[in-house]
Formats: structure tokens, sequence, C-alpha cells
């Protein structure tokens, strides 16, 4: 009989691992706590740094996992987690040979930082609302007009100990070129201003995508964080930053605040954890047995994570990591029981 | 008649020293005032504010009410061992008047006048005198026996922690415990061989006369007076040097204060007497929250006057504090705790570089002359619901609104004064008072507590009323102006230091709030209420210290299982947002969202 596997979480990281220990001739089974297989890439546009379409690479996964015709439990959550299989909030149980944790990540709730005036405003939307509106073919301010002169700010819910999220979410800085890009692609007279503190562009192909950002569509990079937005009489938002590179006080009306919200560890990370004795790194998410030779095991043999459950990543990354998760599944599984 | 032995000396020495040390140190802190003071003490003295502050001395400084209110053991242990002890003296100079008549006797004459009634042929009792100085030394030794217990195990006392001692308080500090019962034994010794009716040394006189081989008694009653009296020498000496300075320096204090004097954010002479009136008796270390949540245990206040008061004082412990006034509302001497504080940290020259004020001409871009001022406040900007709830509240009752910050305002000067840069902040509070006078306003609404104190406290605003929005909204409420629908939901309302302990404003913010919903109390709450750990007056703890006195008192807040927690102070908002689970409003928000149009 085909070993078992439960994979928590239907995002591309579980999806990824459940096709490829399929592939290997294990059963894995999908508990996704939506009603749709994907994860949060369903609402992402484009991807960095190559603009490839998400769905693109998403679509063939999820077919994949339909034509494979693997069991998917949607819309289940899981309470409690155990090498011999996972109990779901539903208190049934679903017994397997070993579990994946492909749980992901929270985003920034962008309203705790009220200062931004998220929910408040209306034309401040986070970096996940802008994919949506470009999903849906249109980017507008809340009246249906043009933004004439957008600001990007980021590290919003990232590497902020006031909101006590101390760690970098590693993709936003990317993220934020993109999305320049892209709006200057729509609005080629718009202005568009990056306020950022660092610049992170560690990935290939990223580098060259700010250089270009800067060159051929003259996006605006400002080093410093935006202090405080504030709505005008007529709906536009004044922000002011400081510009640490000139070291001067900056104020300045725009159209439209974009928010490149962070990446969090779920806040039921704590009680999965706690349920198979796990640990949690300070940072929130799960913390791997060892980051260089056993970053997709736990401290408990026959529990493995795989994808941003672990730490922010970005989607390259997860598919990757998901590989390895499978075969150090199906490893595991052939040791355990071959020789017995 | 003779009032003199040899083992007298210490004791006339130490009590010499004593007057000597008090009267210089009273002289000299009273010359160096500064002028203004001395005009208001000349103005009070011959006023009630003098027989007030008599009653007040009684009060305090013999029965100790204000201990009696916060702890009532250790009000008892203080009266027993002060009041007693000045019963002592006051029925011990009658006793001799009753035994000798109307005749001066020197002060060791007083003090040791049952040695010297042998001496002096004196062999007839009064026994009513007797029994009653064994009873008030009874007392006092209860009081030594409570202190003996505090020392050995401070819970006894109701409190955790008790106060760590220099070398100075030990030395006094010893010879006072044991001065009383030196004076048990001398004074019993003299009764088993001259005998005695008091109930206590003339019991314990026989008991000895019975028990103990005469010799034995003569070879150590001269020691016992030389014990007693030594003991008293050395406590008096080390006396203006220890914390048992307070008793001394209470007094002129509390005159002072109802001359209506008091400290300022530049240091003086009178600061010596509130430093010195400190007792050190600790009840300020249990209600520090640095110090129960967070263990940092040598910054509290009893700790930060002894290092003042003896020049050992670094920036470190002074700016160490949250001043949230939770000590201050506990002192039982009333020591202004923050503004000493306060003048601590101030810099002594920290004239600011002039140009960095340019920005300041033309800044104010700002027009009309409203009624009302409304002065958001620099935490408030970052808080914009507030902002945005109180334009609404404008709106709904057609307000005639300047915006005072928005446009034109800077800084109260709180965060500058709190970091000792008093004379930046006197740019800010001339700037923002120029500007109030000059948009002719009457009334000023502020959204945060902290300028709501500078403005009251270090601005000259006279003819312009200054509110916390929690009262003007309050105001609206009971005028009839505003009028707001109830919903069904609890709230707990969290006071904020500068706006509770700071302003007193306690009632305002829950009349508003009991408008809309159910109030529930946490379990600290009004004057005792707990800091939020965000505020700007400590400049020592980090982040993630701040966070843990958040989270902490958060619990407290949720633990009355309200659906929302209130409060009207954008920093504590701000931290009990990172902390809590349930939602988080501002006081104006709860309004402007029930605010039914007509």
């Amino acid at each position: 009989m085909a070993k078992r596997v439960v994979i928590v979480g239907g995002g591309p990281a579980g999806m990824q691992t459940a096709l490829e220990l399929k592939a290997r001739g294990i059963e894995p089974i999908i508990v996704e706590r939506d009603v749709e297989l994907g994860g949060k890439v369903r609402d992402w546009h484009k991807l960095f740094p190559s603009f490839t379409p998400a769905s693109d690479v998403l679509d063939p996964i999820i077919r994949g996992v339909k034509s494979a015709k693997i069991r998917c439990f949607l819309g289940q959550e899981v309470r409690a987690i155990a090498p011999d299989g996972v109990t779901l909030r539903s208190e049934e149980r679903i017994h397997a040979d070993a579990v994946v944790v492909a749980t992901g990540f929270t985003l920034f709730d962008a309203h705790r930082k009220q200062e931004y005036g998220y929910g408040l405003y209306s034309n401040v939307i986070t970096s996940v609302d802008l994919e949506r509106m470009m999903n849906n073919g249109r980017v507008t301010l809340a009246d249906g007009s043009e933004p004439r002169r957008i600001a990007i700010l980021h590290c919003v819910g990232s590497r902020d100990e006031k909101v006590c999220q101390r760690h970098c979410s590693k993709v936003c800085c990317i993220t934020g070129v993109k999305q320049a890009i892209e709006l200057k692609q729509m609005f080629p007279t718009a202005d568009v201003f990056n306020f950022y503190m660092d610049i992170r562009m560690f990935g290939a192909g990223y580098e060259e995508l700010y250089r270009e950002a800067q060159q051929r569509y003259n996006v605006h990079f400002v080093r410093g964080r935006i202090s405080e937005a504030a709505q005008t009489i007529n709906d536009r938002i004044q922000i002011k930053a400081e510009d640490t590179l000139t070291g001067r006080p900056l104020r300045m009306t725009v159209d439209m605040l974009v928010l490149l919200v962070g990446m969090n560890g779920n806040r039921d990370n704590e009680s999965l954890a706690a349920s198979a004795s796990l640990n949690i790194a300070p940072n929130g998410f799960f913390e791997p047995k060892d980051s260089f030779r056993g970053a997709v095991c736990s401290q408990r043999e026959g529990i493995f994570f795989a994808g941003a459950a672990t730490a922010p990543k970005s989607l390259a990354d997860t598919l990757a990591e998901a590989s390895m998760t499978a075969s150090t599944v199906a490893e595991y599984l052939n040791h355990k029981y071959n020789t017995r | 008649m003779t009032f003199f032995a040899p083992f007298t000396i210490p004791f006339i020495i130490g009590t010499i020293f004593l007057f000597a040390a008090v009267a210089t140190k009273f002289v000299l802190w009273l010359v160096r005032l500064p002028r203004v003071d001395k005009r208001l003490i000349r103005h009070n003295l011959f006023t009630w504010h003098t027989l007030a502050a008599v009653w007040e001395v009684v009060r305090e400084s013999l029965l100790h009410v204000r201990i009696f209110k916060v702890n009532p053991v250790l009000g008892f242990m203080h009266a027993s061992l002060a009041f007693g002890w000045f019963l002592l003296i006051v029925v011990g100079w009658i006793e001799t008047v009753a035994y000798l008549g109307a005749q001066w006797v020197p002060l060791q004459g007083h003090v040791f006048f049952k040695y010297f009634m042998p001496i002096n042929g004196i062999t007839h009792h009064e026994p009513l005198f007797e029994q009653l100085m064994d009873a008030l030394l009874l007392v006092v030794l209860t009081g030594v026996a409570l202190a003996w217990m505090k020392r050995l195990r401070s819970r006894f006392m109701g409190m955790r922690r008790t106060t760590k001692h220099i070398l100075f308080d030990r030395v006094a500090l010893s010879a006072l415990w044991f001065i009383f019962p030196a004076r048990l034994i001398a004074e019993s010794l003299t009764a088993a061989l001259y005998g005695g009716e008091g109930f206590l040394t003339g019991s314990l006189g026989h008991a000895l006369a019975e028990t103990v081989p005469h010799d034995l008694l003569v070879m150590f009653y001269e020691p016992s007076w030389w014990v007693y009296s030594s003991l008293l020498g050395i406590f008096f000496v080390a006396m203006p040097f220890s914390r048992y300075m307070h008793i001394l320096a209470e007094i002129p204090l509390i005159f002072l204060r109802h001359w209506k004097l008091h400290p300022t954010a530049e240091r003086k002479s009178y600061d010596r007497f509130e430093v010195e009136a400190c007792s050190r008796c600790g009840i300020c270390i249990d209600p520090c929250q640095l110090q129960s949540e967070l263990g940092i245990n040598d910054v509290q206040s009893v700790y930060f006057l002894r290092d003042r008061r003896y020049n050992m004082l670094n920036l470190k412990v002074a700016n160490n504090c949250l001043m949230c006034g939770r000590c201050e509302a506990k002192c039982p001497v009333g020591i202004n705790l923050n503004t000493l504080r306060l003048n601590s940290r101030a810099k002594r020259r920290n004239i600011p570089y002039e140009g960095r004020y340019k920005y300041l001409r033309g800044l104010d871009r700002s027009s009309g002359e409203g009624r009302v001022g409304y002065f958001a406040g620099c935490m408030t900007s970052l808080t914009p619901a507030t902002q945005h709830s109180m334009e609404q509240i404008f709106k709904a009752v057609g307000e005639d609104v300047w915006f005072a910050d928005r446009d034109g305002g800077v800084c109260c000067g709180r965060p500058l004064m709190l970091t000792g840069e008093t004379d930046a902040a006197r740019k800010m509070v001339a700037y923002n008072t120029d500007l109030f006078r000059r948009h002719n306003i009457t009334t000023l609404v502020t959204s945060c507590p902290i300028c709501l104190r500078v403005f009251r406290e270090h601005y000259r605003l006279d003819g312009i009323e200054v509110l916390h929005h929690s009262e003007y909204i309050d105001r609206l409420i009971t005028e009839g102006r505003l009028s707001v629908a109830a919903d069904a939901r609890r709230y707990t309302y969290h006071d904020p230091c500068e706006l509770g302990r700071g302003c007193g404003i306690y009632d305002a913010p829950r009349r508003v709030i009991a408008a809309v919903g159910e109030v529930v109390e946490p379990k600290h709450s009004r004057r005792d209420a707990l800091c939020c750990g965000s505020s700007l007056a400590n400049t020592v703890i980090d982040d993630s210290q701040q966070l843990r006195l958040g989270e902490r008192m958060t619990a407290e807040l949720e633990a009355t299982g309200c659906d929302t927690i209130v409060t009207s102070c954008p920093l504590c908002m701000k931290a009990i947002n990172r902390a809590a689970r349930c939602s988080v409003e501002d006081i104006s928000e709860v309004v402007a969202k029930n605010i039914l149009r007509s």
C-alpha cells in the first residue's frame, strides 16, 4: 500500500510538494483552509523580475494536482499536527506516515500602521490591492480618475520594531520596483516615487531591473521612510518624510500611496507548533531543524516544512524548496519502512 | 542638684553636633532660595497658611496619617516610633517638672532622669508618670519590633520590596534599633537597684533583682547607661547625613509648601528640602512597573533621590523613568518626584543653535479665527482616526474650528523638556503661545494629554480655556449640543498617565463612554492605573521592554472581558494596539461612530 503524507496548506509550496510526492508513488493529501487551491499568488498579476503572468506559473500546478487526482480537503482547517497525521477543527483525524507543514505566511495588516491611513483615506492601498486592480485590468483612484503622482512605501510591517516585526520580508523591494515599472507603463506621464530604507536586490536579474526602473522609466527613489500621511481636502494624500541622503525633511502631496506590506508568521503558528512541540523562531515563523542541511526538517521526525512557513520566500525559492521537501520526505519514508 | 555624669558625654556631643549641622543646612538652603520664593515666604508668613502648616506637621511628621492610608501596618510602625518618641520627650519633661518643680534642668537631666533620681536623693515615686513613660516605651518598642520584622521579611508589612541602604543609613538604623532596647535595659537595671513601679521597667527590675546576683547588677549598671547614651550620640551624629534627616527636613518643607513654594523645571535650593525629606521608606518601589515587570531595581524614586542627595546621580538613573507618576501618587511625604526627576535632567547649558529655528518664520500658513482651536498633537498625527473623528464631531455640532497644528503649530515642547532641553522647549512654547493669541481663540482643545499638561502648566494662556478632547466632548454631551446613540458594547477605559495622575481627569472620559455603552473597570484604574510603557519620558529602556510593559497592562485591560479598549492618548493607543487582541479605539472614535444626526 502506498505511504500517505498529509500536506497542510494548498498554496504553491503544498501543491508542488504533493505533485512531486505523487510522482514518487506516495499518496499526498492536501488540507487547505481556503475553499480554493492556489494561496496568495492567485491574487498576483505578474511576477518579478521577468513580468511572467502569475497564472502562467500557478495554473499548470493546479491543473497537475487535479489531473493527478490528489485528494484535497478544501475549506478545512488543521487544529493540531503530529508525525502520524493531523487533526482538523472538525475533530476529524487524518492518519499519515509523515506531515508537511506548508502553511505559508500572513500579510501584514496595514491598518496597524494607522499613521499611513490605510482604510481611512480612500487612495491609500497596499501592494496586494494594486495587484488585484491590475488583475481586474484597471488601476484608478477612488473617484475613477488616473493617478498622476504615486508614492510607493517600502517596509510596511517589515523591519519595524514598532509593530514587532523586525525581520526583512525579502520580496517587497523587488516588488516595489516591479510595481513602479508597471505603473509607469500604465501612466507614462505620472511621477512614481519609491520611499525606502535600503534597496535589497539580491536575486538574479533584480539589480538590473532596479537600474532599468531608474534609467528607462525614470522612477524616483528617495531614501527615507514616510513618517505620516494625511488626507487633503480633495482626497489627495500629503506625506511627510525625511530624505536621509540630503538630510532634509520633505513634504509632498501625491494622488495614491501604495504600501508594500510585509510577510509575517501566521498567528496560529504558535498553537500548531505547540501541538507537535515544534519551535517558533523569534520572527514568528517556524524554525527549521538546521538552516543548512536540515532546512526542510522540523525538530520532530516525520514533520517537514515547505515554502514560506519557515521564512519569507519568493515564489521561485518556494517551488525549489518544495522539490527538496518531497525528496526528503520520500527518503525518510523509504528509510523508515525498509529498515523495519 | 547635679545633672552630670561622664556617660552623658556621647549624648551631649551628638546633640550639639546635630543641632549645628541641621541649622547650617536649613539656613544655607533658605538663603539660597530664588528671590521669587523668598517673596512668597514673606507674603504668606503671617497668614492662616502658617496655621494650616502647623496642623499638617502634627498630622504628618508625628502621626503619619498618609502612610496609614497607604499601608496601615507601616503607618503604625512610623507613628509608634515618631509619635511615641515625641511623647516620651514631652512626658519625660513634664515628669521632671513633677518631681522637681519648675526649675532649669539641663537636657541630659531630662533624658537620663531615671539615672539622676537616686543621685539627687529622690526616692519617692510618681506612679502615674512611671506607668505612662513605660507605656510609651512599650509603644516605641513595638514600632522597633515591626521595623526589625520589615527588614527581615518585608512581606510582613505588606511590601514586596524594601529599600537597600547606604552606610550612613545602616549606622543610624542600627543605632536606632538598639536605642530603645538599651533604654529598657538601663531603666530596668536602675529599677532593680533603686526600685521603680512602672509595669514594664519596674517589673523587669524586680525580676532581675530576684534572679541576678547583686554584684552583677552593680557591675552592669553604669555600662548600660553608657550604651544608651552612646547609641543616642551615634544616632544624632549620623542623622543629618542619613535617611533620618527626613524627620527634621519634613517640618520646614511642610511650611514652605503651605507658603506656596514648589519645585520647578530648573533646580533650586528648595529641592534640597524635598530630597532630604525622603525617608526612604520604599513605598515607591512596589508601584514601579520597571521593577515589577522588567526587574530594574536601582532607578526607583527612593534610589534616585538618594543618589541625587549624595551627588552620585548618573543620567542613566535620572533618565530611566516613565514619569507615569504611580510612585508620586503613593509617596507619603508628597514629594514632587516627577518634577525633581525632570529638573535633574535639565542640562546646565542647552542653548540651541539659532539657525535651527529659522523654519519657524513663515510657518503659519493657516487661516481663520475660529472660536475653538484644535491642537491635535504630533502623536495624534500618527493616529489619524482620532483626528478624523474629531473633525466629524466638530462638524456635527457646527463648531467654528481653527486647526492649530495642521498648518501652523509646532511641537508643544514637552519631549524637549523631558530630555533636559529646556531652552529649546521655551522656543516652542513662545512660538505656539504667540500663534494661539494671533488667532484669537477662546478655547483650545487638544487630543494629546502630554500637550494638555504642558499647555496647562508651562504656557501662559490666560483667557484661553485649555481642554482635553474628552472634556470637550463631555461638555458637548452634557450641554445637549451633541447626542449619541447607545450601543450594547462593553468598554474598558485605560487612564493615560498624563491625563489621569497628570491632570486629574478621570470622570469626563468615563461619562462620555457611559453615554455610549457599558464601562467596565480593570484591576488598576484611575489614580492607580498602569502605565502603557510607551512614555516619551524614558530614554533608557528599549523597545522590547516597552512592549513587555504594554503587553502586561493590555492583558489586564482585556481580562475585564470587554469588547473594546478605549483610551484617550495617542501614545497609549499605539502601545495597546501592539498588544491587544480586541479592538482599540480612541474615545473620539467611540463617539464619532455613534453620533445621532438630527
